[in-house]
């Protein structure tokens, strides 16, 4: 409350501090202080008090009851974990197939939606549908239409000759990774097209008018024009599916567990288990959770560092 | 760009008409495949268990049954999950109404110490993001405070998780009406707080109603949150919690009927408001992911 005082620029000195006070009131610097409370309130609470949490069990070995120092133990198993360090393959592996398949996807059905035709209202509306279902559920419908005895696609691919056996698509090694990719494809890919059509709209409709009168042709005009003139829009965009697909872990969650074998165990996911438990592992081992999320939040950033070191040198070739 | 158009009355050569019929070909194939997952477990809700268990290609029921639903309903604790997804999420859509629109208006027109500071931490925890494990504090403070027995511990710190952008639309909004209107209103006698309430807050009408939708679905969405806390606590958990854990609980296999219902019924609602409110939706997504 004293600080929100000192905002006052013009006030003359010596005077008293109810003086002081009633001047704040009249400005309504207490209003600007209560209305600004609760999200300060929650800030600190739900983002800031976690952060810091983290921290202090670093070092320690705590199963949500009980907790030992135990120094550097924590970082020398995290050295010797495969399973993290495949985890942290798959993270790898899983956000650049995602990424592979949605940005470029996503693009084509922006730029067909810019067209304007008719009924392109209904289907910016369709494709955009699967990002407002939660992903747990989608999920869970996913792994109905998977599912290697009873699932749809196994009846259908069988019924057109295309497979002889059914297929365990989320319990086989080979398979498992693809089919939580197309689950990620699926539910994403509405949401960066929206993105990119946010783009287009800004580029000024003379120009293509121009490129045309010039005898460009639609795919001439998408790689001349179109995309360098979104770049600086792809570049925020891109930014957003790369942290984005590196945090996915909820639909990994649903659909295989992190299974076959670990086969599509992701950094977040295999630490959401350490910390609350799983079925193949009973006791949080909390304290190694932390540090095995701290690192995995350094990865995401070093990502990101690289990411935008690289678009910026992209920038001065083209 | 204009590969083609449709409203056009010139004479189209034909290439053109061939490349047009096969990106609307493409068109139409992407949204069957977008609309089949949710046409599929909707119908499927109505199939008998006995049909879904063997199978087969049919998207339709052979004979359509509603037991399912009943069963779900009265059985399997959905009438209570129901009950809950809409608490949750009509307490998160209310918690961020308030916070956003306060605090959006005060960053956009009071200047004040430590204004950069508290801005720079908002835009800071948006990409700061440790996972998982920042819901263990967050769990063991509210069992500390004896708030994980009710969903209001997972209303506040899933608003609180979601607020920054809800704050930076309503900010954005802001900065587009013109400073005057305050102006006049405390030249006619109202404190800060009253020109908020009684001017600002009709203006802020339409970002109210995206931020609204969008936190409501963050709401009615939430998983992982309300898995958590929830975890030893069966009466307070939302359908998606509800749902998803029939499919892991083991006899999953038997009530393929229970869970394909169970689905249908967190899909239905959030998807009718989607359906008379898709511009709103999409217009506030695009506003807080690229310009916030």
């Amino acid at each position: 409350m004293k600080k929100t005082n000192q905002i006052i620029t013009d006030r003359p000195k010596n005077l008293s501090i109810w003086e002081k006070l009633k001047r704040a009131g009249a400005k309504g610097d207490f209003a600007v202080f209560f209305m600004l409370l609760p999200s300060v309130f929650m800030l600190c609470v739900v983002s800031i008090y976690p952060f810091i949490w983290v921290f202090r069990y670093v070092c320690y070995d705590y199963n949500g009851m009980t907790s030992y120092y135990t120094g550097a133990h924590n970082f020398m198993r995290m050295l010797g974990d495969t399973t993290f360090w495949q985890s942290v393959g798959h993270t790898f592996e899983y956000a650049a197939l995602k990424l592979v398949f949605i940005v470029p996807l996503s693009l084509i059905m922006a730029v067909l939606m810019n067209q304007k035709l008719k009924g392109s209202g209904l289907f910016r509306g369709i494709y955009f549908m699967p990002t407002i279902i939660s992903s747990a559920v989608s999920s869970m419908v996913f792994a109905f239409i998977f599912a290697a005895y009873n699932g749809i696609l196994n009846a259908i691919l069988r019924s057109l000759g295309i497979i002889e056996q059914n297929i365990n698509w989320l319990g086989d090694k080979s398979t498992a990774m693809w089919t939580v990719i197309i689950v990620a494809i699926w539910g994403g890919f509405g949401n960066y097209m929206i993105y990119f059509m946010s783009g287009l709209s800004s580029v000024p409709e003379d120009v293509y008018e121009s490129a045309k009168i010039d005898g460009a042709n639609g795919i001439q005009t998408f790689f001349r024009i179109t995309l360098p003139l979104l770049s600086p829009m792809l570049k925020v965009i891109l930014m957003l599916a790369i942290t984005g697909a590196f945090k996915d872990y909820e639909s990994i969650m649903v659909l295989t567990q992190g299974g076959p074998n670990n086969r599509t165990q992701v950094m977040f996911l295999y630490i959401y288990q350490l910390i609350f438990g799983s079925s193949n592992l009973s006791t949080p081992q909390i304290g190694y959770g932390t540090v095995l999320s701290l690192v995995a939040a350094l990865i995401v950033g070093i990502v990101t560092a690289v990411y935008l070191f690289l678009s910026r040198k992209l920038d001065d070739v083209v | 760009m204009k590969i083609f158009k449709s409203q056009d009355t010139a004479v189209y050569s034909t290439k053109t008409k061939i490349v047009r019929f096969f990106l609307l070909l493409f068109m139409i194939i992407v949204a069957i495949l977008t609309l089949y997952p949710v046409i599929y477990v909707v119908c499927g809700s109505f199939k008998k268990n006995a049909e879904l268990l063997t199978g087969g290609t049919n998207i339709f029921p052979e004979t359509w049954t509603i037991d399912n639903f009943i069963q779900a309903w009265n059985q399997a604790d959905f009438a209570t999950y129901t009950m809950n997804s809409i608490f949750l999420a009509s307490g998160i859509m209310l918690v961020s109404l308030i916070t956003s629109s306060m605090a959006g208006y005060v960053f956009a027109r009071r200047k004040f110490p430590g204004k950069e500071l508290i801005y720079g931490l908002f835009v800071a925890f948006m990409f700061i993001n440790v996972g998982s494990v920042s819901l263990r504090p967050l769990f063991e403070l509210a069992i500390k405070l004896n708030l994980n027995t009710s969903l209001w511990s997972v209303i506040f710190i899933s608003a609180g998780g979601g607020q920054a952008t809800y704050i930076f639309l309503v900010r954005g909004y802001m900065n587009s009406i013109p400073k005057e209107l305050d102006e006049a209103a405390k030249i006619d006698g109202c404190s800060f707080f009253q020109t908020f309430y009684m001017i600002i807050l009709p203006v802020l009408k339409p970002i109210l109603a995206t931020v609204a939708l969008l936190s409501f679905r963050g709401g009615w969405n939430e998983y992982i949150l309300p898995l958590v806390f929830t975890m030893t606590n069966k009466a307070k958990r939302p359908l998606t919690v509800g749902v998803t854990m029939l499919k892991n609980a083991g006899d999953g296999a038997a009530a393929w009927n229970i869970m394909f219902a169970g689905a249908t019924i967190a899909i239905i609602p959030i998807l009718m408001i989607y359906i008379f409110t898709s511009r709103y939706f999409i217009k506030g997504l695009t506003a807080g992911a690229v310009k916030g």
